[in-house]
């Protein structure tokens, strides 16, 4: 494992509202290494997603100290957040979210070119992505004509396009069937093989089994931080 | 892929909805720019009508335009400013109604003019002579319209009988021979108009001795121009009121055409509010089904700055793009609405109220751009303030 | 009555001359012509028929009125007088003519019974030839300017519906767009085409309703505010802007439609698709 990629001290999330602040993170400490592959679990509303949009830099904390890919969350404005993820950060959601507009082939092009990547090479990377996750023949398809389980694929091959070194899945396998879903855990953990850490947001069991680390939180802190065969033992 | 060409492709996936957007624009744009120039266009033709009569100004008693009384003196007016060094010819003018006898014996009223031309004359000889005497009877020069309803050719006799004045009563007929076929600058289409020399005229309407003339009209010399003209008429007779073809159409602009010019200001202002409010409307619906789509590219890292560009860049090609289809469109649109309007009374067959200014294509396109721009404003207020955890939340559970 | 342009030169009562006021005929003058030569009630101003200003009249200005409101005149100040019928043929007559005495413009003939114009024409042409009778209301009402500006806004509107009729239906189509799993649903669950389209033209129904009263009352608000500006533009009490209870009726009886119209038309895929492809992504 290399130097830590992820780094939360004392970190608090709470929302604000009518009746009073919802606190949906309360003082959680966390590090994450460098090729590091975890889950993370735990019931309903027990403040898995807020960590998880927090460790993507999509929220900031209300407090504490959270520091992504040796960056202070707190101090960098929109804009750097904004750069992080497009360089650093790979985003793969339950919903897939693909751009409906865009074919299998541009929505895996995208972000390559908003970084700023040169056209040939964008074209080799987005071929090769899609060779890797085994869509290459349905790069001209559009997402509604696609499955559930071949748009995610392709969603990962978007969340991977700029080589991020922490991709991030919140539960990728909830609109999935179960053999779907298996396939899409197998592409999990060739990505994480490659060097890539990954933390996935799951309810899935059968995800949380395949990572050597797993969290379990619940209201809004970790409840248990289980490694090897403790993580394998507590589900 | 840039925000042009990402905007392009959002617009190009939705054909339906982007070309109704498109149309409505464009026919918004049409108004706007048919507006833009009936806001001038009366103006400009009355212009260019005045100008091609080749007389640049016009001497009156008062400084109402063809209103008031007649000038006075006449004939030493005339020949004192023919002598001045600014002015290249002078034409008095008397104009009144006459009546000639159709083949069935039944009246048919005309407009009668009568001048003393010299180099110039305000009329333009399609056939024929002008005003010399035709085998020795007073010569008259009539238009195409009242040539064709009393079937006259040069050569033919005809009798008038003028009603020029108020309580002339009833005047004895006068002969005349058809010396010519002209177009009178000022007709309307309809119209029945015929012209003869001063002495004729005066002869016919029961003027005789009264050296008076309705108005001059007086064409400078080159090199000295109109203004210089009317300095001079102005110094030799203050008692006279002069013109240039500028002054009298500013004074038109005034009075007689302001209606038009605030009719397209008034149109203009409600054609670019309900083209703001339509576009945004639009931009603001089409951002509200998008919020998946937006946060989830604000997770992939693409700066604010940017996602609030695709929204003005798709504002612009949709306003763009119809804007474009709108300059032809308003061209077709503008002559249904100038054919409405010319059927009013007492129009020159000439004179149009849409008239073609490239300025007016800059003023529209510019007024279009600042459409575009303020109407993808709160849209891209939607789109820069848009949570994007809250948003993918809330996506993910709906 | 003629007005004539005349010139205008004040003197305050009593001023020079040796004229008495008792003397000086009396003459009304238009507001905007006391506002224009700052004249007030009483003084005594000088007319005259002539541009020059020669053989001027002198008279007593008694009071102040507010000109007919002339639309075929919008723009042009209303600087106007006056003046009993004789004192204006005194001060007009030309006196090498002396039927000048006796001669006016125009005779104003208020019709008694039902008016029949053309009879009156036929019958004055018989025993006064020469004289031209014209009515008030033309017969040609073709050629009349404001039927001529009606046509060129009911041309407006035209262009107009269909602009906005335009982008109803491109956001008719969007929003239809956005109820597409709703109606799958609905579809699913037993509900058929005939029950979903009566929905879809009751809501298109309320929308168009509710925007075309909305409408109307807009255009009731914006009808003071424009009339209150031309007003004051062109100094004039003429009426601009008018919503009539027709004009409102009309425009609620096309949008209703049109608003329906657009439900149907944006709605229709939605109905012609099976439930099962509505469902799909």
């Amino acid at each position: 494992m290399s130097a830590p990629i992820v780094e939360a001290r004392g970190v608090t999330k709470a929302f604000p509202m009518p009746a009073g602040p919802v606190v949906a993170i309360r003082d959680l400490d966390l590090t994450i290494a460098g090729g590091e592959y975890l889950a993370i679990c735990g019931p309903s509303g027990c403040g898995k997603s807020t960590l998880l949009h927090m460790l993507g830099c999509v929220e900031a904390p209300t407090s504490g100290t959270l520091r992504v890919d040796g960056r202070d969350v707190a101090d960098m404005a929109d804009a750097e957040r904004s750069a992080l993820r497009l360089a650093r950060i790979g985003f793969v959601f339950q919903r897939f979210f693909l751009l409906p507009m865009l074919t299998a082939w541009e929505n895996v092009e995208l972000p390559q070119a908003e970084a700023g990547s040169p056209r040939a090479r964008r074209r080799q990377r987005t071929a090769e992505l899609l060779d890797y996750v085994g869509l290459g023949h349905r790069s001209h398809h559009r997402p509604p004509q696609l499955s559930g389980g071949e748009a995610q694929r392709v969603a990962i091959a978007r969340a991977l396009a700029n080589r991020p070194r922490l991709l991030l899945a919140d539960e990728p396998t909830g609109e999935l069937d179960q053999a779907t879903g298996r396939q899409i855990v197998g592409l999990f953990d060739r990505v994480h093989a490659d060097g890539t850490t990954v933390v996935v947001v799951t309810h899935d069991a059968a995800i949380a089994s395949r990572t050597p680390r797993t969290l379990f939180m619940r209201d809004g802190s970790i409840e248990s931080d289980a490694t090897g065969a403790a993580a394998t033992e507590g589900r | 892929m840039r925000a042009w060409t990402f905007a392009a492709r959002s617009l190009v996936r939705q054909p339906g909805r982007t070309a109704l957007g498109v149309m409505g624009v464009a026919a918004v744009g049409a108004l706007l720019f048919d507006m833009l120039l009936l806001s001038r266009g009366l103006v400009v033709s009355l212009r260019e009508l005045l100008d091609s009569a080749g007389f640049d100004v016009r001497v009156m008693s008062t400084d109402m335009p063809f209103a008031g009384p007649n000038v006075t003196g006449v004939t030493p007016a005339v020949a004192a400013m023919r002598r001045l060094p600014e002015v290249e010819d002078v034409v008095p003018i008397l104009f009144g109604e006459a009546a000639a006898f159709g083949r069935d014996g039944g009246p048919v009223e005309l407009t009668l003019f009568g001048a003393e031309t010299g180099r110039r004359s305000p009329w333009t000889m399609l056939e024929g002579e002008g005003l010399s005497p035709f085998a020795g009877a007073p010569p008259l020069i009539v238009n195409r319209n009242l040539a064709r309803a009393l079937e006259l050719a040069p050569g033919t006799a005809i009798e008038l009988r003028g009603a020029c004045r108020d309580g002339a009563g009833s005047l004895p007929a006068s002969r005349f021979r058809v010396s010519g076929i002209a177009e009178f600058p000022f007709d309307e289409a309809s119209a029945l108009t015929a012209a003869t020399t001063l002495v004729d005229f005066r002869r016919t309407c029961g003027l005789e001795g009264r050296d008076e003339a309705n108005l001059l009209l007086v064409a400078s010399r080159e090199g000295h121009g109109p203004a210089a003209a009317v300095e001079a008429i102005r110094a030799l007779r203050p008692d006279l009121h002069a013109f240039s073809n500028e002054e009298l159409v500013a004074r038109f602009q005034q009075v007689g055409f302001s209606y038009f010019s605030q009719i397209s200001t008034v149109l203009s202002t409600v054609t670019l509010v309900f083209g703001f409010l339509l576009i945004t409307v639009l931009l603001t619906v089409s951002v509200n089904q998008r919020y998946a789509e937006i946060a989830t590219l604000r997770a992939l890292g693409f700066a604010r700055r940017r996602i609030v560009l695709d929204v003005l860049c798709q504002s612009a090609l949709l306003v763009g793009t119809g804007g474009v289809l709108s300059l032809p469109l308003g061209l077709a649109l503008s002559t249904w609405l100038d054919a409405i309007l010319r059927a009013m009374p007492d129009i020159p067959a000439r004179v149009s109220f849409f008239v073609f200014e490239p300025r007016a294509v800059a003023v529209h396109m510019s007024l279009l751009t600042l459409t575009a721009v303020l109407a993808a404003l709160y849209p891209m207020r939607l789109v820069a303030r848009l949570p994007i955890a809250a948003t993918l939340r809330s996506e993910s559970v709906t | 009555m003629n007005v004539l342009p005349a010139a205008v030169a004040a003197q305050p009562p009593g001023s020079g001359g040796g004229t008495s006021p008792g003397e000086a005929p009396p003459i009304l003058l238009s507001r905007q012509l006391m506002e224009k030569e700052g004249l007030e009630v009483g003084e005594i101003v000088s007319l005259s028929s002539a541009p020059s200003g020669s053989h001027p009249g002198r008279f007593r200005i008694v009071g102040v009125y507010e000109p007919v409101a002339d639309p075929a005149r919008l723009g042009d100040p209303s600087l106007a007088a006056r003046l009993h019928l004789p004192d204006l043929i005194d001060l007009t007559r030309d006196a090498a003519d002396p039927q000048s005495l006796e001669r006016v413009g125009a005779v104003n003939v208020k019709l008694a019974g039902e008016p029949d114009v053309s009879a009156f024409d036929r019958e004055l042409a018989a025993r006064m030839p020469g004289l031209e009778v014209h009515p008030t209301v033309p017969l040609d009402r073709e050629a009349d300017p404001f039927v001529v500006l009606e046509r060129f806004h009911l041309a407006i509107a035209v262009v107009t519906v269909f602009a906005s009729s335009m982008f109803l239906l491109a956001l008719m189509v969007m929003l239809v767009d956005e109820r597409r799993q709703t109606v799958a649903i609905l579809r699913m669950i037993g509900l058929r085409r005939g029950r979903i389209l009566v929905q879809v033209l009751s809501e298109g129904l309320l929308i168009a309703l509710a925007g075309a009263v909305f409408g109307v009352f807009l255009a009731a608000v914006l009808e003071d505010g424009f009339n209150r500006f031309f007003r004051w533009r062109y100094d004039t009490s003429l009426v601009f802007v008018r919503v009539t209870p027709q004009i409102a009726a009309r425009s609620v009886l096309l949008a209703v439609p049109l608003g329906l119209a657009a439900s149907l038309a944006s709605s229709w895929s939605l109905l012609r698709r099976e439930a099962l492809s509505l469902a799909r992504r």
